[in-house]
């Protein structure tokens, strides 16, 4: 890649070796053979291994070795073995909780961002989307070191004698896990709702209020239905990274904030049964898949005016 | 959008100052701790040092780990640009369900849980027996931000206009001049953005790479294990010097991506 591109003389004249060799000569590709250029790297990379690790699901382990014998026992180990169940619906619900969070809480600043004019409006923006690029490991590591049991929350209080023993119920459990997962995508709510509520058209406001509604009435009526799309949206996308997520509730989730995730990866370490590992993260995949539907529908409605 | 009233704007910058607080002042706080001691329950304010970097740069397993990064990075990053810009290029060319879908394919690992994308290289690499190692990494990095630098690069392409492209043409320049000296130039921008944001995501990928890594690791893997040890002036010293490098690379890709 070249820093500076020099415009060459694009106005000459055309001479016979550009007939002869050019544009024909170089465009004048198979269409199967481009077709096939294209899928070949995203075939081998990404559909393949998708495919594989769906099918790995349908093998069990034996010992230490796979056998690679059709079997559905993986899935229903799943429903018949105590634990597996219940920690898949509380990760959902858990995934549930961290999106109506993040939506709440960027809902208002969405709005916010979007009565903003000109310069001020990109400048907090790019505020609330920079956290999106900075190293995640570091946000639950400087979280935690916050609300630890020997965190800076917990010293100070002791310090100023607000408490007399450290706080325990803030780290180490699933509400830990949630505030946690909320405050690390809260972004990813309030860009999508930002963007939907931006794409209402002025006039629908203006008309709303020569109509005579109050502003909170223009607000229930107009504004909100038009922006739920942009709420649908980031709420699935809080959620699917919520329910997938490993490192955060392996970080400030101790014992008692187990999670789906954190199941699926222990099937890949001292677990060691990656079928059954793979079996899970298709199961996992059925909340992404809804959530994803979700996302897409929302995203296609249109006004319907 | 209306103007708000006053005590609703002013609702709405309390959430948004509260939300601001929860999103920086925990890295404000690990930078501040990589310059200040922390003992008996209070800061000590006399003990301003930068001893915690000098350390850093003594420690060669953090000298190796940022190197691994930047590598896996710029490797994975300049295959992205080529492979995504290509893969735009195509989809941009014609029409059908083909395309449609290749897209999706191409959106996957994006769309689905890291773990998942994770999982699949990681069971992928297994059958086809291919050791892990930084390799696999920076695979799994490429097939990470390949949606990124697709997505940019059509976006860009749709709004150059088609004239352009057949004024090129019908002025003899063949297929390969008229993407070199009239495409390119207009999809530069686009791409530094691009390359940049997915550098960043590369940078601090941590749940696909916790997978598919070998016995090297890059800088989020060597925080993972350091972290589960405990705090020490240390790591925030590197927490603040890796929030300083990636706030750079924001700016920076803010710069290329307001450009019109």
């Amino acid at each position: 890649m070249e820093g500076r591109v020099q415009h060459p003389p694009l106005l000459r004249p055309m001479d016979q070796r550009d007939i002869a060799d050019g544009r024909r000569a170089v465009g004048a590709w198979p269409d199967a053979l481009l077709t096939a250029t294209a899928w070949a790297l995203p075939t081998a990379f990404i559909l393949v291994p998708l495919l594989l690790f769906l099918i790995l699901g349908f093998f069990e382990i034996q010992g230490t070795e796979i056998v690679y014998r059709l079997t559905l026992k993986n899935y229903t180990r799943f429903f018949t073995d105590a634990g597996f169940l219940p920690t898949f619906i509380s990760t959902c619900l858990l995934g549930l909780k961290v999106a109506a969070i993040a939506v709440v809480l960027g809902y208002p600043i969405a709005y916010l961002l979007a009565s903003l004019r000109g310069r001020a409006k990109y400048t907090v923006a790019m505020f609330f989307a920079v956290p999106l690029l900075m190293s995640y490991i570091i946000k639950i590591y400087a979280i935690r070191s916050i609300l630890g049991g020997n965190g800076f929350l917990n010293r100070s209080l002791l310090y100023l004698g607000v408490i007399d023993e450290p706080w325990t119920f803030l780290i180490f459990n699933l509400n830990a896990v949630m505030l946690t997962l909320a405050i690390l995508l809260v972004p990813f709510a309030i860009l999508p709702i930002f963007v939907a509520l931006e794409r209402i058209p002025r006039n629908l406001l203006e008309a709303s209020a020569d109509l005579g509604a109050r502003p909170l009435l223009t607000f229930l009526t107009v504004i909100l239905p038009l922006s739920l799309q942009g709420v649908v949206i980031g709420a699935s996308l809080t959620f699917v990274l919520a329910i997938g997520d490993y490192v955060t509730p392996q970080m400030v989730g101790g014992i008692e904030g187990f999670t789906f995730g954190r199941i699926i990866y222990s099937q890949f370490g001292f677990g060691n049964n990656w079928p059954f590992g793979a079996a899970l993260s298709v199961i996992l995949l059925i909340p992404v898949l809804m959530a994803i539907v979700a996302a897409d529908r929302a995203g296609r409605a249109r006004y319907a005016t | 959008m209306m103007r708000l009233a006053l005590p609703i704007q002013a609702a709405l910058w309390i959430v948004a100052a509260f939300v601001l607080l929860l999103l920086y002042g925990p890295l404000f706080l690990a930078i501040f701790f990589s310059f200040f001691a922390f003992r008996s329950n209070r800061v000590q304010w006399d003990s301003f040092s930068f001893t915690a970097y000098a350390r850093l740069m003594d420690n060669q397993r953090i000298i190796d780990a940022l190197t691994n990064t930047f590598v896996v990075g710029v490797i994975a990053v300049a295959l992205a640009l080529v492979i995504g810009t290509l893969l735009a290029l195509y989809h941009h060319a014609g029409r059908g369900r083909g395309r449609d879908l290749l897209q999706v394919v191409i959106y996957l690992p994006f769309l689905v849980p890291p773990i998942v994308t994770g999982l699949s290289l990681l069971i992928f690499f297994r059958q086809i027996d291919f050791e892990r190692s930084l390799v696999t990494v920076v695979i799994g990095h490429t097939v990470f931000v390949l949606a990124v630098v697709y997505r940019n690069v059509l976006a860009r392409l749709q709004t150059v206009s088609r004239t352009l492209v057949e004024a090129s043409l019908d002025l003899g320049a063949n297929r390969w001049q008229t993407f070199r000296y009239v495409l390119l130039p207009q999809l530069m921008t686009a791409l530094l953005a691009a390359g940049i944001l997915a550098f960043a995501l590369s940078f601090d990928e941590t749940l696909i790479t916790l997978l598919v890594t070998g016995t090297k690791s890059t800088l989020p893997m060597w925080l993972w294990s350091m972290m589960r040890l405990g705090f020490t002036p240390d790591v925030n010293a590197l927490v603040a010097l890796v929030l300083a490098g990636t706030t750079l690379l924001c700016l920076l890709a803010t710069r290329y991506l307001t450009k019109p």
